[in-house]
C-alpha cells in the first residue's frame, strides 16, 4: 500500500482538528484539536519522508514534537490563569469591563 | 510499501477517537480518546520507518503532553460544562463547512498528486536521527533551547504564587483554634462499647448522659443518628434503679 | 554515519546571539537578585544595553557587509541586507517597548500586575501589591520575542520559520496576560491570541509538510528549484504554499485572519499592544516577504488571486469596522487590519520595489503605532476620590485633550495623520513607495481601492483629531481624566514623533538605505 495514504489519512485528521478549533467553546477541548493538528502534520512529515527515503521529514517531526509541548505548557498556564480568575474556560462568557 | 491491514486499523483508531473533539460532552473523555489517537500515530511512525519518533511520541505525546491535559481537567474540575448555545447564530454551521470543505480540499488534492516512493527506506534510528539533527539541524536545537526556557518561565510566571504570608507554625495554628473555642483536645469517640459499638450512637458522659458532638456532623445533617433516645429514656424513667444498668 | 561538523559562520548571527544571550541571562538575574526594586533596575538596563549593542551590531554588519550577504548555514540561515534591515527595525522597536515597559506612573504603578499567577481582586493581589512585587520577567520576555522575530526575518527554511515563529509568539501571549487592570479583558485576550496563534502555526506547519511532500525539502532554494522542475506535484505545492502564506497572514492580521487583532491589542498591558503592534507586523511582513521572493516567485500568477482577495477585504473591513468603535485600542486595532491591507498591497504581482518599499512602510507605520500606544498610556481615568485609574480608552474620554495636554494631544494628531498618509508625515512617504511598487506591476485597480480606503480611514483619524481639539471637556468631566506623567513614555513619545517628521521631510536618506536592502541573497543553496 502506498504511503501517501497516511498523507490522506493525515489530511482528514488535520480538518478534524481544525473543527474542533473553530467548533468547541472550551478552551481545553479547542487546544486539544490544535495538537491535533500538529500531529496531523507530523503524520505527514513522516509519511512523505519514508516516500523520499530519507529521514529530513522525521527530524522535523522531532522538532515539532518540542514545539508543541512548549506550547502545551504556556497554553495551559493561560487556561489556568484565565480559570482561576473565572472559574469557568468558556471562550464565550462575557468580559467584565473592570477588573 | 506499507501492510494494507495495518493501515486501516491505524485509520480506525486514530480517526474515530478523534471525531470525540467534535461530539464528546466532557473534556476528559476527549482527552482519553486524543490519549488513543496518539498511540496510533505512533504505531504508524512505527510503520514508516521511524522507530525512535514512534517510542519519542508514545512517551511524549501519550505520557507527558495528554497527562498535562488531564492534570490541568482535573484542576479546573472535570464537571466543567460546555455552553453549547451559540453567540453568533448560524456560526456552528459555518465552522463546519468551513472544515469539512479544507478536509474534502487536503483529500482532493492529496488524491490528485503521485508521489514517487523510494525503494530504499531509511530506518531513522538513534545513531542515525542523531549525526542529522547536530549537523544539518543543529542551529534549530539550539533555539528550541529558548523556546524552553521561555516556556518555563512563562508557566512559573501565570501560575506560580510565592508565600505572601509568613508560614504559621503547628503551635499557632492550634493555639488560635483554642482561643476560638475549639476542644483542646480531640472530641469523644462516639459509641457505647458494651452495647452499640456505632457511629450513629453518641457516646456517654461519666453521668451516663449522651455526648452530642461525639456524632459526626454529616450523620446529624442526614438524620442518620440514634439522637441516644433510650439512654435518655434510661435516665428520666424512674422506674429503673441505679442497679440495672 | 560518521558525523561533520556543519560549517556555521557565527560573526553575522553576532546581533542575534547578543539579544538571545541576554535574554538567558536576565532569567539567571531574576534568580539571584531578590529586592523587586533593584532587579527592575538591573532588568532594565540590561535589556537596554543589549537590545543597542545588538543594533550597533547590526549598523556595523550592514556597514562591512561585502556582496549581499552571508549564508550563516546552508539552507537555514541567510543574513543579507533585508534580514539586516529589518533586524534594526525590529531591535528599534524593542528599545521603545522596553522603554514603555519600565514606564511607571506618578503613583508608581506600572503597566503590569504584581503577580500574574492570583485572581485578580483577590486579597492575595492586594497583599502582593502592598509588598511591591512586580513582574519583572516581562523583559527578558520581551528580550525573547525580540531575538524569535531577528531570526524570522533571516531563516531561510520552512521549518526554522515555523521554530522561530514559536520563539517569538510563546512570550507575546505570556506578556497580553499580565495587565495590571482589567485583568479579565487580558486574559482573554491572551487566550483567544493563544489560541488562534496556535492554530495559525499548525495550518503553516501542515503547508511546510506538503511542500516537504512535493518538493524533498523546506529549504526556500529547494522549493524554489522544485517549483520550477517538479512534476504531478502541482497542487501539493501550491495548498502548501497557501497554507504557509495563511499562517503567516494571521500574524500580520488581515482579514479573514484578524479575529484574534482586537480582543488582543485591547485586552494586552498597553506597553505590551504597542510592541507587539510594531514589531510582530513587521517581523511578519519580513518573513512573508522572504518566503514569496525566495521560495513561491514562481507561483505569482497562481498566488495573486489570495493576496488581492485578501488585500482588498483587510482594507474594507478594517476601515468600515474602526469606524463604528467606541474604544481607541479597539480602533487603533481594526486600523492595523486596515494596515496589513496596505502592506499587502505592496505584494501584489510581486514588484521588486517591494523589498524596499515594505522596510520603510513598517518604520513608519511601526513607529507611529509605538507613539499612538505611548500617547494613550499617559491619558488615565481619576477616579471621584483622586485615585488614578486605567488608561481612558472610551472615545468621548478623549475630548478636549487639546487643552490639558497639547504636547501629547498634538503628538497623537501627528501620529493619526502619518496613520491616515497626510504629506509631510512618514506615512505618507511609506504609502507612496508601497503603492507605487504595487503600480510598476500593474496593480492599478487595487491601488485605487486602497487609495480610496485611505481617504475614507482619514475620517476617523480626523474624527478623533476634532474631538481632541475642537471639543470642549464635557460638563462635570472636567476631573475624569488625569494627564500622567512617566518620563520613559514621554521619551517614546517624543522620539516617535520626531522620527515620524524626520522620516516624512527627509526620507531620502533612509529610503536609499532600503534600496540597498531590496537584496536578497537568492539561491543560497550553499
Amino acid at each position: 500500500m502506498d504511503p501517501i495514504n497516511f498523507v490522506i489519512l493525515a489530511s482528514i485528521l488535520f480538518a478534524i482538528g481544525a473543527a474542533a478549533v473553530l467548533l468547541r467553546r472550551n478552551a481545553i477541548i479547542a487546544f486539544m484539536g490544535v495538537e491535533l493538528m500538529l500531529n496531523a502534520a507530523n503524520l505527514a512529515l513522516v509519511a512523505f519522508s519514508r516516500m523520499h527515503g530519507e529521514i529530513d521529514g522525521q527530524i522535523m517531526a522531532f522538532f515539532v514534537l518540542v514545539v508543541a509541548a512548549a506550547e502545551v505548557v504556556v497554553g495551559l498556564a493561560i487556561i489556568i490563569a484565565v480559570f482561576r480568575a473565572r472559574q469557568t474556560i468558556s471562550l464565550d462568557e462575557p468580559a467584565e469591563l473592570k477588573g | 510499501m506499507v501492510n494494507p491491514v495495518l493501515f486501516w486499523i491505524i485509520a480506525a483508531i486514530t480517526v474515530i477517537p478523534a471525531f470525540s473533539l467534535l461530539f464528546a460532552r466532557k473534556a476528559v473523555h476527549v482527552a482519553m480518546s486524543i490519549v488513543l489517537v496518539m498511540v496510533g500515530l505512533a504505531a504508524a511512525y512505527i510503520t514508516l520507518g521511524a522507530p525512535f519518533l514512534g517510542m519519542v511520541q508514545i512517551v511524549v505525546y501519550t505520557g507527558a503532553v495528554m497527562m498535562l491535559f488531564l492534570f490541568v481537567l482535573m484542576l479546573v474540575g472535570v464537571d466543567q460544562r460546555e455552553d453549547l448555545k451559540e453567540t453568533i447564530k448560524g456560526q456552528r454551521w459555518i465552522g463546519l463547512f468551513t472544515a469539512a470543505g479544507l478536509g474534502a480540499f487536503l483529500v482532493s488534492v492529496v488524491g490528485r498528486v503521485t508521489v514517487a516512493v523510494s525503494d530504499t527506506p531509511v530506518q531513522g534510528d538513534p545513531d542515525v536521527v542523531a549525526v542529522l539533527l547536530f549537523e544539518k539541524y543543529v542551529l534549530v536545537i539550539e533555539v528550541l533551547g529558548f523556546l524552553l526556557i521561555t516556556a518555563a518561565v512563562g508557566a512559573l510566571v501565570l501560575t506560580h504564587t510565592p508565600r505572601l504570608k509568613p508560614r504559621r507554625t503547628q503551635l499557632e495554628v492550634q493555639r488560635d483554634r483554642v482561643l476560638a473555642g475549639a476542644d483542646p483536645v480531640n472530641k469523644p469517640m462516639p459509641g457505647v462499647y458494651a452495647r452499640h459499638n456505632a457511629l450513629d450512637v453518641p457516646a456517654l458522659d461519666p453521668e451516663g448522659q449522651p455526648i452530642d458532638h461525639s456524632v459526626s456532623r454529616v450523620l446529624k445533617i442526614r438524620n442518620q443518628t440514634q439522637e441516644g433516645v433510650e439512654f435518655r429514656a434510661a435516665l428520666e424513667d424512674p422506674s429503673r434503679k441505679e442497679g440495672d444498668r | 554515519m560518521t558525523f561533520t561538523t556543519p560549517e556555521i559562520a557565527w560573526a553575522p548571527l553576532a546581533p542575534l546571539m547578543i539579544v538571545l544571550g541576554a535574554a538567558a541571562a536576565a532569567i539567571l538575574v531574576e534568580s539571584f537578585v531578590r529586592a523587586p526594586e533593584r532587579r527592575r533596575a538591573v532588568q532594565l538596563l540590561l535589556s537596554l544595553v543589549a537590545l543597542l549593542a545588538a543594533a550597533g551590531t547590526a549598523v556595523v554588519q550592514w556597514a562591512t557587509l561585502d556582496g549581499a550577504g552571508t549564508v550563516v548555514l546552508a539552507d537555514m540561515v541567510t543574513v543579507d541586507r533585508q534580514a539586516l534591515a529589518w533586524q534594526v527595525l525590529i531591535l528599534v522597536f524593542g528599545v521603545l517597548g522596553t522603554l514603555l515597559f519600565a514606564s511607571r506612573t506618578r503613583a508608581g504603578e506600572e503597566a503590569f500586575t504584581p503577580l500574574g499567577s492570583v485572581a485578580p481582586g483577590s486579597t492575595e493581589e492586594t497583599l502582593a501589591r502592598r509588598k511591591g512585587f512586580q513582574v519583572t520577567e516581562v523583559f527578558p520576555l520581551a528580550l525573547f520575542a525580540v531575538g524569535g522575530m531577528m531570526l524570522f526575518t533571516a531563516v531561510t527554511d520552512l521549518i526554522f520559520l515555523f521554530v522561530a515563529l514559536e520563539v517569538f509568539s510563546l512570550p507575546l501571549y505570556i506578556l497580553v496576560a499580565l495587565a495590571r487592570r482589567r485583568r479579565f479583558l487580558s486574559h482573554e485576550g491572551a487566550l483567544k491570541y493563544f489560541l488562534l496563534g496556535a492554530f495559525s502555526s499548525a495550518i503553516l506547519l501542515f503547508g511546510a509538510a506538503f511542500l516537504y511532500g512535493a518538493t524533498g525539502t523546506t529549504a526556500y532554494a529547494g522549493i524554489s528549484a522544485g517549483i520550477a522542475t517538479a512534476a504531478g506535484v502541482d497542487p501539493l505545492i501550491l495548498a502548501g504554499a497557501v497554507m504557509v502564506i495563511v499562517g503567516l497572514l494571521f500574524k500580520i492580521g488581515a482579514v479573514p485572519f484578524h479575529s484574534w487583532t482586537p480582543d488582543a491589542y485591547q485586552g494586552a498591558p498597553t506597553p505590551v499592544t504597542a510592541f507587539m503592534g510594531a514589531a510582530t507586523k513587521a517581523a511578519a511582513t519580513a518573513a512573508l516577504l522572504r518566503v514569496v521572493y525566495e521560495a513561491f516567485y514562481g507561483l505569482e500568477w497562481e498566488l495573486s488571486w489570495l493576496i488581492w482577495i485578501v488585500a482588498i477585504a483587510s482594507m474594507l473591513l478594517g476601515t468600515v469596522v474602526a469606524l463604528v468603535q467606541t474604544d481607541l485600542k479597539r480602533m487603533l486595532a481594526y486600523s492595523s487590519v486596515a494596515h496589513a491591507g496596505f502592506i499587502l498591497v505592496a505584494f501584489a504581482g510581486f514588484p521588486d520595489g517591494a523589498l524596499s518599499a515594505l522596510p520603510f512602510y513598517l518604520a513608519s507605520y511601526g513607529l507611529a503605532t509605538m507613539g499612538a500606544f505611548a500617547v494613550i498610556s499617559q491619558v488615565r481615568e481619576k477616579a471621584e476620590d483622586g485615585a488614578v485609574l486605567g488608561e481612558a480608552t472610551r472615545l468621548g474620554q478623549w475630548a478636549g485633550l487639546g487643552r490639558r495636554s497639547p504636547l501629547l494631544a498634538g503628538a497623537m494628531a501627528l501620529f493619526l495623520l502619518s496613520f491616515a498618509g497626510i504629506p509631510l508625515t512618514a506615512g505618507f512617504i511609506g504609502k507612496f513607495v508601497a503603492f507605487a511598487a504595487a503600480v510598476s506591476e500593474g496593480a492599478w485597480p487595487l491601488v485605487l481601492i486602497a487609495v480610496i480606503a485611505s481617504a475614507a480611514a482619514a475620517f476617523f483619524y480626523v474624527r478623533l483629531i476634532v474631538l481632541m481639539f475642537l471639543t470642549d471637556v464635557p460638563e462635570g468631566q472636567e476631573d475624569a481624566v488625569e494627564i500622567e506623567f512617566s518620563p520613559y513614555a514621554r521619551i517614546v513619545v517624543l522620539v516617535t514623533a520626531a522620527l515620524v517628521i524626520l522620516l516624512g521631510i527627509v526620507p531620502g536618506p533612509v529610503l536609499s538605505a532600503f534600496e540597498n536592502a531590496g537584496v536578497l541573497l537568492l539561491g543560497a543553496a550553499g
